[in-house]
């Protein structure tokens, strides 16, 4: 008998697929590693003597100061929606995510601007008690502004998490707390804390990501990080090799950070087991003790939401008959477009290598597939160094090889080509896990049913698998369209010259002395990212019992 | 005629300790029924979605209908083998109808593929519910999709894994005999896996017993139930009750009594012998039996077991009619009319 037509179990065409996606995807990466064995740039000795400590210190403490304090507005929060009933606390749930959808950068103009001698406070205080205050009411453009402003657009990250986590806590274990003679307080402190750590340590984890991904805010505030130093090197020096240096320091911390989550994390498990889950039951305090609630968590909303938030609408009142144009709308368009291209792009590519790891019955597969979601910790001014060195080897290569050796040109540095590359690199995580989390919903053996009664494994793709997943798709795309449209350091670096996108003209505008302009293009950035954030409320809420 | 064939074949799973199967070979008659059984972690699915093309063996070989199918690193893909498979969580498709659910294994080169889809839902009683979509059948409707679907595109083998567990008791043993009487229908070769031996015993020709990965025995039922091979596939099939005993001229000598049996003089050694609930009788005292005091009555309805136990405190179960009283009885007297000897030492 000889053996029908057959194949090495081992290999399918997906596999090559995948590789090859892993691949480009690694290129920043290995590119910043391996550059490391070149030479430092040539001002990366004056750097390293007189900026780096300065780099290292500001750093250090923007990290420090933005945990402290995303843990206590995230942490106190959580607490009192998930255990406490007072006026409001329903809507709290999801207003207080709201901030996430202003980029760093807006925030902390907005604050400058309201701060100033025209903006509303001084205003107010003026024209009501006639008091008058020279220059700025409270000086922001420093570290613990930068501070202040990123924890209250980061802290949802922190609330997100950590309320989740007070929901899914078991009521028998309080009311064993309780039965054991401790108060609300102690319980607290003694059962519920220590058991939501491991996610409010996660939601720190995350929010210190986007501290070291942040370009717009300490740029504005003149606070000097690594992420400005890498712009600096490149963009002010031309230093390529300093740039990398910079990077590959920036990624240390990047490391160091996702090293302590997982150490903390352990082994331990501080789920409660399925079957004793009873939800928590809310319980209403005293009448005193509710309002205070309501204005704690009012005035944490007013300052990190509302507040900034009017008074981009005030702004956009005072202006949008100056901006908003043809050439604004073009704009939008654009943005619209970059953003749709890459969240399309982004979401085809996860399925190709979810769908490698669905048919492959090896483990190293899924092993390397995890490099495809590395980009979500790095931050956008490094992959954009190590995207753009690579890409202009290449162009100088090609015109070298098929034009002339002498001219010098952008077929892919430089271009859309390079820009989408980059959200590509940096946000496959986005609209990976909302993939993944589709296809294990949906579970293997419908796809194995397919293919037993006869279809390739590309038709139960399209006939199977697809169709069911379709919500978590849209949601994928729905989720990189938001990120890549707010991005800021990447499209800075890595835009075609003199292009615009919404967050660079807001930006641009901003630093330029034109706030209230800026507000147009900023107000469309936050409304386009309100809704997906009630939209993944909606579901974290159904999974919660 | 022959249809499927295992030939040594080994399968251990990344990060496992041990092989999820060992060295099973087995081979499978065109037209029967046979259950693969065992306890979970014995490997039985594993074999299942070895010969579906859903996992690789480590080493080994399989042939269906003739075919080498699987040799070495060479395999070929499952949805080239022509296997129909029902999945234990039925794996409907919940985006089509019932309709479309079984035509998606039918191609045009079969003919009218959808009076096939039609007659294939009227053989499982489901031909008015072709345009529903699955979750709007019951559980025992979808199963009976599941069925169809599987051998609508005619299999050289339909698998099933633990088709049976998700049914309720009541539905059960009505679904068993329906499942069997399509599977008869048709024709077609069945292999399903269950830990229920139950199932096995009622609806398969034969049954494989997995134990740990190894296949311990595989045979008609009957000869399972009354020889099986060593005492795990004994006990499988219920309760096996072990007395020592010492071989006498007439018979053997108990601790629950005298057994007169002219066999016993062929042994010289302490034996053991075992013997099932149901091979003893409870009975009136006239002298000749082995008597045990009554530790514990259970009522079962159609049965009643008894556990008796001799001086040392020792015990036995016997199965016995539901009628019999032991009301104010302290001790009860049983013979056995069939029991094993196995050689204790």
């Amino acid at each position: 008998m000889s053996i029908v037509k057959s194949n090495y179990y081992w290999w399918n065409k997906w596999t090559g697929y995948s590789l090859l996606i892993l691949l480009l995807i690694a290129t920043p990466l290995f590119t910043i590693f391996f550059k490391l064995f070149d030479r430092p740039g040539d001002s990366w000795q004056h750097i390293a003597n007189n900026l780096l400590f300065g780099y290292f210190q500001n750093t250090i403490l923007l990290l420090l100061g933005v945990a402290v304090m995303t843990f206590l507005l995230g942490v106190s929060t959580a607490w009192l929606v998930s255990n406490y009933e007072f006026p409001g606390r329903k809507y709290f749930e999801w207003l207080l995510i709201l901030p996430l959808g202003f980029p760093g950068y807006i925030m902390a103009y907005t604050y400058v601007g309201m701060l100033d001698y025209t903006g509303p406070i001084q205003v107010f205080l003026r024209n009501t008690f006639d008091i008058h205050v020279k220059g700025s009411l409270l000086d922001l453009m420093n570290l613990p502004g930068a501070i202040f402003i990123l924890s209250i657009t980061l802290f949802p990250y922190v609330f997100l998490i950590t309320r989740s986590s007070f929901v899914q806590q078991s009521k028998t274990l309080q009311e064993a707390s309780f039965l054991l003679g401790k108060n609300r307080f102690q319980t607290f402190f003694k059962v519920a804390l220590p058991m939501a750590r491991p996610a409010i340590v996660a939601g720190i984890a995350l929010a210190s990501m986007e501290v070291l991904n942040d370009y717009g805010t300490v740029k504005y505030f003149g606070v000097n990080t690594f992420t400005t130093g890498i712009f600096r090197a490149w963009f002010s020096l031309g230093d390529a090799g300093t740039a990398i240096y910079l990077a590959a320091i920036l990624m240390v911390f990047v490391f160091v950070i996702l090293y302590l989550e997982s150490l903390q994390r352990g082994n331990r498990q501080y789920a409660s087991g399925k079957d004793i889950h009873k939800p928590l039951v809310r319980i209403k305090p005293i009448i005193g003790k509710q309002v205070l609630y309501t204005l704690i968590c009012g005035t944490v909303f007013f300052l990190s939401f509302l507040f900034p938030f009017l008074q981009l609408l005030h702004w956009v009142s005072l202006t949008y008959h100056k901006v908003i144009n043809t050439d604004f709308w073009l704009l939008v368009y654009r943005s619209f477009g970059l953003a749709a291209v890459s969240g399309a792009l982004i979401v085809a590519l996860s399925v190709i290598l979810l769908y490698t790891l669905r048919l492959s019955p090896f483990r190293w597969v899924k092993n390397i597939t995890k490099v495809a979601t590395l980009g979500y910790a790095i931050p956008g001014a490094v992959i954009a160094v190590g995207i753009m060195i690579p890409l202009l080897s290449l162009d100088k290569w090609i015109y070298s090889t098929f034009i002339s050796a002498k001219a010098a040109g952008l077929f892919f540095s430089g271009t859309l080509f390079a820009l989408v590359f980059a959200y590509i690199v940096r946000f496959m995580a986005v609209g990976y896990n909302p993939v993944e989390a589709g296809f294990q919903k949906i579970g293997i053996h419908v796809n194995e049913a397919s293919r037993l009664l006869g279809a390739r494994s590309t038709k139960t793709l399209w006939k199977i698998d697809l169709p069911l997943i379709k919500t978590s798709l849209i949601s994928g795309i729905l989720l990189v369209f938001v990120d890549v449209l707010k991005e800021l350091p990447l499209t800075l670096i890595l835009r075609p010259f003199n292009y615009q996108t919404l967050a660079t003209k807001a930006f641009d505008m901003a630093t330029n002395e034109m706030i209230a302009e800026s507000a147009n293009a900023a107000l469309i950035i936050i409304l386009t990212g309100i809704i997906p954030i009630i939209f993944l409320n909606k579901l974290i809420k159904k999974r919660e019992p | 005629m022959r249809i499927l064939s295992l030939q040594n074949i080994h399968k251990k799973y990344q990060d496992a300790k041990d092989f999820a199967v060992s060295d099973v070979s087995f081979e499978v008659e065109e037209g029967e029924i046979l259950a693969l059984v065992g306890e979970s972690g014995s490997g039985k699915t594993t074999v299942l979605r070895l010969i579906a093309g859903l996992e690789h063996p480590d080493s080994g070989s399989i042939s269906l209908s003739g075919q080498v199918i699987v040799s070495g690193k060479k395999s070929v893909p499952a949805h080239e083998r022509k296997v129909g498979m029902v999945f234990q969580d039925y794996a409907l498709f919940p985006h089509l109808t019932i309709l479309e659910n079984i035509k998606f294994g039918l191609k045009k080169s079969m003919g009218d593929v959808d009076k096939i889809a039609r007659d294939t839902l009227k053989l499982v009683g489901l031909h008015e519910d072709y345009q529903k979509y699955p979750h709007q059948l019951s559980g025992g409707q979808q199963q009976r999709v599941a069925l169809a679907r599987a051998i609508a595109p005619n299999p050289k083998i339909l698998l099933m894994d633990e088709p049976f567990s998700n049914l309720d008791a009541m539905l059960k043993d009505q679904v068993r005999e329906e499942i069997r009487q399509i599977i008869k229908k048709t024709g077609i070769t069945a292999i399903f896996v269950t830990h229920d031996t139950k199932d096995a015993l009622s609806t398969a020709d034969r049954i494989a017993i997995l134990h740990k990965g190894y296949l311990q025995q595989i045979d008609i039922p009957k000869h399972l139930y009354e020889t099986p091979v060593n005492p795990y596939v004994a006990n499988f099939f219920g309760k096996r009750n072990e007395i020592m005993a010492t071989p006498l001229q007439e018979g053997w000598h108990t601790s629950f009594g005298f057994i007169s049996d002219p066999e016993a003089k062929k042994y010289k050694n302490k034996v053991k012998l075992m013997f099932r609930p149901e091979h003893g009788e409870v009975v009136q005292r006239d002298g000749q039996q082995l008597t045990g005091k009554i530790v514990k009555i259970s009522y079962f309805g159609s049965h009643q077991m008894v556990k008796l136990a001799d001086d040392e405190g020792k015990r036995v179960t016997i199965r016995t009619n539901p009628g019999r009283s032991f009301e104010g009885v302290e001790r009860a007297f049983f013979y056995l009319w069939k029991y094993d000897v196995e050689e204790a030492f």
